[in-house]
């Protein structure tokens, strides 16, 4: 790589932390118009979420089922679907993965787990396959259906725990607990509990990138996601790929419910999730479409999630101001064409376009 | 004597390539100026630093006598520079009169005076005898209008001199007649025009003085009197160009692809109506017709991107109207689409991936059954710009950022690298420059030469009779008559393509008259 490729690439990492820095700017005005000084917040938010060992770890621990909605978005995106269902998936995951965990019964942990992992993927898989046949059979247009669907699992969600599978010991309504063969391990052990959920991510994150730049399949993804009509001139199946892409989707969302179960939880609730499928979307987005850089927005946002707890204890700002920072950066990546535009007009002059004219 | 504009010395250099290189031009106040060269002669970049948009790193520019430093395009605007860009820059939403005044409204206290924009439009309109409708929007408004208006917003902004950027590129033959008689007026009316093209014919249409750049360098001003195409094409090329590449034997008679009554339905429509023909094994088989008779159609059905309503395909011998695309390339067709830009490329993948787009299966760029060999397809893709002079810094430069010659030739290598026994080329020429038209006519010549078949679909009257054996004559879906381009005319085939069946002798000149006022481009 030169030195002038060096500074595009700087230049494309600029970008989105700008739009972060304006959505923390954005709401900075709000907390003041709560008559709260937004220094004293973000300092409580910075404090909370990286100022203890288990700040740290809670972190970590928040951004595991984020990274995974955003593989789900950006996989999807690459194969020109924009999966917003991402929320259901996860919870469907998480809901086959308590099953899993509950109901298969004397299997030792190497198996169990690996099993549980699965039946997680299969749940975000199957709620993923019906919008999927729709969009591939009638071309119907997802965002509606995607959207809609997350209420469907929702609805299904309080069926599960609050009916079908109700535990009859538990203090707050959920499911009973998974065996303990089908627990995650610990690498760092109690009062922390960080389990290797994080290696995972890491693991799944590697496969993809290898995935999409080393694979003939890869490759006929990411034609289909930039230009669906090449592709079908070169003789690609582009709806072939736009069902795996939605059903892979689907599955790793799955697998971040799955795992936010088997890691954290052990049993089933209705409210397990704040809303990971979504944080996915804005991840998948900043990150332009690289599953190893989406972990690092991923842990932006755990951390938003753990320090918005101390910030409420501390500051008394409600920790609803986290939706507010994601709501601006949403809106501020909406204006992103317009920072981009910026940047390049004072470098409109190194720009190669001109260069090869 | 002073000049509108002086250009002494300039020099732009950008990495890997040094677009302009001390290049001298004057251009004379009240005259259509051409600027002419192939892609990637430097022409834009000369035209983008008159207008302020790149600083060059030596070199002065000289309005009226007058030295000028321009810092943006603002400083150019307020110099009295207007620039039309071959993309038009038009909110399609707006009406004309808001997209010319946009950035310059006139005002009603704090409020925009819609009433006054189209006032002052139509005002500047009926001053140089330009005909829009200020209040249309311009999304409801043809191409050819659409370039009226980015003319009236240079206008608007009081511009003197106007540089036009390959204005007649998404023009139709009407409209570049239109675009003459303004430039006409508009000269007529003082103003002093620059327009760049690589297309030789306007040139001698439009202007008065003509600049031939080359690889960077201005080779020479030349009066439009004292010139002519063949002169203009060497300097422009460096050498001479021979089009049409250099037939070297008969056609063969063996089959290579036979269509039996072929149709196609389109939203109700009947676009092909019972199409039969045969394509022999080292021939070229023509396909002539009005823009939309169906002879797209055709060939994108042979490639197998469109499903033919009837009729039955066989190649070599073999029934393939139920295969898929793939299967076709992979048993031999190869197909240069017509829009390489939607059709033929993946825009944003470098050259290297956009060489193997549809072959990614190959074994040759395949490793361990699933992954991609990327030493393969990068030296393959080297080896494919050097046998095919494809011009970029390198083979992972994204191919949105090659000129349009150079992306012709990386699908034309793409096809051609599969050594397929049929290529099947919808108007492979179309928007490229002449140094690029000669590499593809003797790239589908020699595939012909060498035992090979070609379909090939083009508007350019000249083009299909240079290159074709045969001409088949499409008029409104169906086949009006094959003839051998060796001794059709023109005449006849113009006749055929509006609507006659084969015409008797007397009647040739007759259909002469109409094919002429059909304005067939000559490839020149």
């Amino acid at each position: 790589m030169n030195l002038n490729s060096f500074k595009l690439r700087l230049k494309d990492a600029l970008v989105p932390l700008i739009l972060i820095f304006i959505a923390f700017l954005f709401s900075a005005v709000w907390i003041s118009f709560m008559g709260k000084s937004p220094l004293e917040a973000y300092s409580a938010l910075f404090a909370g979420a990286f100022g203890s060992t288990s700040g740290i770890v809670n972190t970590i621990k928040k951004s595991v089922p984020i990274a995974f909605a955003s593989f789900a978005v950006i996989v999807s995106t690459k194969a020109n679907v924009f999966n917003i269902g991402a929320e259901g998936q996860l919870a469907m995951g998480a809901f086959g993965a308590t099953m899993a965990g509950i109901f298969l019964k004397g299997l030792p942990a190497a198996i169990h787990i690996p099993a549980a992992i699965l039946a997680a993927a299969l749940g975000g898989m199957a709620f993923a396959l019906i919008p999927a046949l729709l969009r591939v059979k009638r071309g119907i247009n997802l965002l509606v259906v995607l959207l809609l669907m997350n209420n469907i699992a929702r609805f299904l969600l309080q069926f599960f725990v609050l009916d079908a599978f109700a535990s009859d010991n538990a203090l707050v309504p959920s499911t009973d607990r998974i065996m303990e063969s089908a627990r995650l391990p610990y690498l760092i052990g109690p009062p922390y509990r960080l389990t290797i959920a994080i290696l995972i991510v890491l693991a799944v994150a590697i496969i993809l990138e290898l995935f999409f730049r080393r694979s003939t399949a890869g490759y006929e993804m990411r034609a289909v996601g930039l230009s669906p009509e090449a592709a079908r001139y070169a003789g690609i199946d582009i709806n072939r790929y736009m069902l795996l892409g939605l059903l892979l989707s689907g599955a790793l969302a799955g697998v971040g419910g799955g795992l936010e179960i088997l890691g954290n939880h052990h049993r089933l609730y209705i409210d397990f999730s704040p809303g990971y499928g979504y944080d996915g979307i804005p991840i998948a987005l900043l990150s332009g479409g690289s599953p190893l850089i989406s972990i690092l927005g991923s842990l932006l946002f755990g951390a938003l999630r753990t320090g918005s707890l101390t910030m409420q204890a501390k500051v008394g700002i409600s920790d609803e101001i986290i939706s507010v920072i994601q709501g601006s950066l949403i809106l501020c990546i909406a204006a992103n064409y317009f920072v981009k535009y910026l940047l390049n007009r004072r470098r409109a002059d190194k720009k190669g376009k001109e260069a090869a004219k | 004597m002073v000049y509108a504009v002086e250009m002494r010395g300039i020099t732009k250099r950008f990495p890997a390539v040094l677009a302009n290189d001390h290049i001298d031009i004057a251009i004379k106040a009240g005259t259509v100026h051409a600027i002419i060269g192939e892609n990637g002669a430097g022409k834009s970049t000369l035209m983008n630093i008159l207008y302020g948009l790149h600083k060059p790193d030596q070199g002065e520019i000289l309005i009226n006598g007058q030295k000028q430093v321009f810092g943006s395009a603002t400083d150019a605007i307020a110099c009295g520079i207007g620039m039309v860009h071959q993309h038009f820059m038009l909110v399609p939403r707006l009406t004309v009169a808001d997209n010319v005044v946009l950035g310059k409204e006139p005002r009603k206290g704090l409020l925009y005076d819609r009433k006054g924009a189209i006032a002052k439009v139509a005002e500047v309109c009926s001053r140089h005898n330009i005909q829009v409708d200020p209040g249309k929007k311009v999304a409801d408004i043809s191409l050819g209008m659409q370039q009226r208006v980015e003319i009236v917003k240079t206008l608007y902004r009081g511009a003197e001199i106007i540089i036009l950027d390959e204005p007649t590129a998404v023009l139709t033959p009407q409209e570049i007649d239109d675009l003459g008689e303004i430039l006409r007026q508009l000269k007529e009316g003082g103003k002093t025009i620059i327009i760049i093209t690589h297309k030789l014919e306007e040139v001698m249409d439009f202007s008065d003085d003509i600049s031939v750049l080359r690889g960077g360098k201005h080779i020479a001003t030349l009066r439009k009197e004292a010139t002519d195409i063949p002169e203009l094409t060497r300097l422009m090329v460096g050498r001479d160009v021979q089009l049409g590449g250099r037939k070297e034997s008969a056609p063969g008679k063996e089959e290579a692809l036979r269509l039996t009554d072929i149709g196609y339905v389109a939203e109700g429509r009947k676009v092909l109506k019972g199409i039969s023909l045969v394509l022999h094994k080292g021939e070229v088989l023509g396909l002539a017709g009005i823009d939309g008779s169906g002879q797209s159609q055709l060939a994108e059905i042979v490639a197998g991107v469109l499903t033919p309503s009837a009729g039955s395909i066989k190649f070599q011998d073999r029934d393939i109207t139920g295969k898929t695309v793939a299967q076709r390339k992979k048993g031999g067709i190869g197909f240069i689409a017509q829009d390489r830009q939607k059709h033929g490329l993946v825009m944003d993948f470098s050259i290297a991936e956009n060489l193997v787009l549809g072959f990614q299966r190959r074994p040759e760029y395949c490793q361990y059954k699933i992954g991609v060999n990327s030493k393969a397809v990068i030296s393959g893709a080297q080896k494919r710009i050097k046998e095919y002079d494809i011009r970029t810094p390198g083979e992972s430069v994204r191919v949105s950022m090659l000129s349009g010659g150079n992306q012709q030739k990386v699908v034309v290598a793409r096809e051609m690298g599969s050594r397929p026994q049929l290529i099947v080329a919808d108007q492979p020429t179309r928007g490229v420059d002449v140094g690029a038209i000669e590499a593809i006519h003797n790239i589908l010549i020699d595939h012909r030469n060498k035992g090979g078949s070609v379909l090939l679909v083009s508007l350019e009257l000249d083009e299909l009779m240079m290159l074709s054996d045969r001409i088949a004559v499409f008029f409104d879906g169906r086949l009006m008559g094959i003839l051998d381009s060796a001794s059709a005319t023109r005449e006849q085939i113009g006749m055929m393509m509006v609507g006659s069946s084969l015409p008797k002798q007397g009647e040739a000149a007759k259909g002469g008259k109409q094919a002429e006022s059909r304005k067939e481009e000559p490839v020149s």
